[in-house]
């Protein structure tokens, strides 16, 4: 008898002829969140995948208590629907019934309160000589001539006692749900700008669940930011990549640049043309790292710089298509998927990552062709693009 | 590197480190409550430490208690004494310039019932004795500082004393001592105060030790019990390494206290001079103790400067926070009538007795290379 972890996929499992490719994917994704849980063997039947520990002594397989923190870990695997944890045997029906009431034993007393409960079981060998009703009914009699307090109950039950016949016979009861999506990998690397708010590690995290991994940029203003506000960066970046696995984070040096900016342009238009040098170094660190789109946090009209007049403004001065997956989204739907993925308490972290000194008390909400042109004309862009470029320093994650 | 933050910490002088490592690699490792020979070793250093700090501070052996740092101190002088003299008073006199460890303590106590009054101040930090003399019937306790951790300014601690004499001789003094131990020449006796509370990291000590002052004739509740350690007042095993550390800091900071005082006094005017001259605007009163020096930097935030600094080695200390949501100011300055704005830019630099003319002209030298590079019009 062992403890196992059953993760199920989901769209993985309606691809086609490339649905193989997908799995792979997976697989190799789980292994590498999983790499600090000690020796796993990593295996897929149908539409599940099941996660054992090679040596039967590690700890992260004590008991469900004992499992939180790995089957956390396996729900921020993109491709995976839920999560549950299993106890795993061999031998026949009789088996079958005195493991299952030996589980809700231990089930109980962690649940001492639960009084309704139901059995679902699944057969993967249709010769087996029960069927899914009649093993229901038998272990169904079994629990409740073991535990008087507990009575049979089909619509929301406190509890569900799963039992799965398979090649290996498994009881389990609950689940927990999984972050969804598609395997990190199975689509093309994205570079993501990332800040220290709360937007853009919320649109990094939804570009990794369709299957993009991540590289990100921040631009750093030391001394008019602090090296606190960069740390605050770093930390949310570690924070995605438990979702989309390994990010390299370019951290631009962006000081002189907006220095020049302030000094030879006007006020009201720095936050465009900011944005814009932004993204032109951004598609070029893109391209130096194999990534084919650049993933922005932007969302219509937040603020000044997200009006559909400055999206225009700053799109235009790149090639590479840029992902805005928060686009339509209420701020409050962010901040729930920032909870969600436990960014939000580091984003709202009081370190800002731009000095109000570069901040326009009225900037132009709705830029014009002219406007731009006016406020870049004294401006060397491309001497900027090229000197941010000379000055990033990059971390893996 | 310059280091002008000597009010948030200092770094441990060599007598400190000596004494240190004397005590950790010697026999005096025991448990001073042992009853072998080893602990008895270690228990009549201990008393002799205490003996040592009491008679440094103008205390008795039997007023001094150990405890883990001048917060501690703080929260037990205050919490103790009202919990157990509770028909001393329900008024508690202070003001809102105090630290943290006593503002916190006190809301927990008007949250308990207590009525605290918090007298006004003025431009030069001082609270105004007027509203302290009509307040003080009726009141259990007076919480001050001695000096401001963040504008040095000096508590008229002998006019609050008098008054306190003359009007409600029951009112206890507490007495935050942090920024004052080993610059001002402090006589606990003499002072007539009740309790204070000190710092060893402020000193050129370690951070780990504090110590709380308590008259014989006041009693006061302990805030932690257990194995009735120190007479019961402040219970957990007896940690003479850390007591000992704590001597040291003092024994150093005494004797070099007057120089370090006149040094201090020079860098201080000097830099008032020439921070002046540069249109920035000094908060500190004239009269506050010269180790502190609050200066608001004309045109620079306040943690833009700081972040500035840092790039040329230097260490300074703000509160004002740059933010571009909400704008964090000093709370002390604010209470002493200072501008917002003057605030928003405040600068506290903190000198201690290693500080040097020298660093003092750096420092003014790299505070013009800094408006020169970075200010942003």
């Amino acid at each position: 008898m062992s403890n196992v972890i059953l993760a199920r996929m989901g769209e993985v499992t309606l691809k086609g002829l490339n649905r193989g490719k997908f799995e792979a994917q997976l697989k190799s994704n789980l292994k590498w969140r999983l790499r600090n849980f000690g020796k796993l063997s990593i295996f897929q039947s149908q539409s599940r995948i099941w996660i054992e520990a090679k040596d039967e002594n590690n700890p992260n397989f004590a008991d469900a208590e004992a499992a939180k923190d790995i089957l956390h870990a396996v729900t921020q695997v993109f491709g995976i629907v839920s999560v549950s944890f299993a106890v795993k045997f061999e031998g026949d029906f009789d088996r079958v019934r005195a493991e299952s009431v030996e589980y809700v034993r231990t089930f109980l007393n962690e649940h001492p309160d639960y009084k309704t409960f139901k059995v679902e079981a699944r057969r993967g060998n249709k010769n087996y000589p029960l069927d899914s009703q009649e093993i229901c009914a038998e272990v169904g009699g079994d629990i409740i001539e073991a535990f008087p307090q507990l009575s049979a109950k089909m619509k929301d039950p406190d509890f569900v006692l799963m039992v799965e016949i398979r090649e290996f016979n498994y009881v389990y009861s609950g689940k927990i749900m999984a972050h969804r999506g598609l395997p990190v990998g199975s689509a093309g690397r994205g570079m993501l700008l990332l800040s220290g708010g709360i937007d853009s590690p919320v649109a990094g995290y939804m570009m990794a669940s369709r299957g993009m991994p991540l590289d990100c940029v921040y631009f750093h203003s030391h001394p008019y930011t602090s090296e606190q506000a960069k740390e605050k960066v770093i930390e949310l970046a570690r924070i995605v990549s438990g979702f989309s696995g390994s990010i390299r984070l370019h951290i631009v040096n962006f000081t002189q640049i907006q220095l020049d900016m302030l000094k030879n342009s006007p006020q009201d238009m720095i936050t465009i043309t900011m944005r814009r040098v932004m993204l032109m170094i951004a598609e070029q660190l893109a391209l130096q790292n194999g990534c084919q789109c650049l993933i922005t946090g932007e969302s219509l009209g937040q603020v000044a710089s997200q009006t559909l007049e400055a999206i225009n403004a700053t799109n235009e001065v790149v090639k590479m298509p840029i992902l805005r997956p928060l686009i339509g989204m209420d701020k409050q739907d962010t901040c729930d998927i920032s909870r969600k993925i436990g960014a939000f308490e580091t984003s709202i972290l009081p370190y800002e990552d731009c000095c109000t000194i570069f901040v326009a008390k009225h900037p132009k909400t709705h830029p014009s062709a002219k406007d731009v042109e006016e406020a870049e004309k004294n401006l060397d862009i491309q001497g900027m693009v090229e000197m941010g470029l000379k000055d990033v320093e990059t971390i893996t994650i | 590197m310059i280091y002008f933050d000597n009010s948030a910490t200092t770094k441990p002088c060599q007598e400190v480190i000596d004494r240190i490592s004397e005590n950790l690699t010697g026999d005096l490792f025991a448990n001073p409550g042992s009853l072998h020979t080893l602990g008895l070793k270690a228990d009549k250093e201990y008393k002799s430490v205490t003996s040592s700090v009491a008679s440094m501070l103008g205390a008795g052996a039997d007023e001094i208690y150990f405890t883990s740092c001048g917060t501690e101190s703080a929260n037990t002088a205050v919490r103790g004494y009202l919990s157990r003299n509770k028909r001393a008073g329900n008024r508690i006199i202070s003001t809102r310039t105090e630290h943290k460890a006593t503002l916190e303590t006190l809301k927990l106590m008007e949250a308990s019932g207590y009525e605290v009054v918090y007298v006004s101040v003025g431009s030069d930090g001082k609270p105004d004795l007027n509203e302290i003399r009509d307040n003080l019937e009726g009141c259990a306790l007076m919480c001050f500082t001695h000096v401001n951790n963040e504008t040095g300014a000096i508590l008229p601690l002998d006019d609050i004393v008098t008054l306190r004499n003359s009007v409600n001789r029951n009112c206890k003094i507490y007495l935050d001592c942090v920024q004052s131990l080993g610059k001002l020449d402090i006589n606990l006796k003499k002072t007539g105060v009740d309790m204070a509370s000190f710092s060893g990291h402020k000193i050129h000590g370690i951070k780990g030790v504090g110590v709380l002052y308590v008259k014989n004739s006041v009693r006061i509740d302990p805030l932690i019990l257990g194995g009735g350690q120190q007479k019961g007042m402040r219970s957990g095993t007896e940690s003479l390494v850390l007591a000992s550390s704590f001597e040291a800091a003092l024994a150093a900071a005494r004797e070099h206290r007057e120089t370090a005082f006149n040094n201090a006094s020079e860098i201080n005017s000097y830099l008032r001079e020439e921070l002046s001259k540069r249109g920035n605007t000094i908060l500190s009163p004239d009269d506050a103790l010269p180790f502190v020096l609050n200066c608001s930097f004309a045109k620079f935030e306040s943690e833009t400067m700081l972040h500035c600094l840092e790039i040329y080695d230097i260490f300074v200390s703000t509160v004002s926070a740059c933010s571009s949501k909400a704008k964090k100011v000093s709370y002390v300055l604010l209470e002493c009538g200072v501008d917002r704005k003057l605030a928003a830019n405040a600068v506290r630099i903190s000198l201690s007795r290693y500080s040097t003319m020298d660093d003092a002209r750096e420092f003014i030298r790299t505070v013009d290379e800094i408006y020169d590079r970075y200010l942003v019009q």
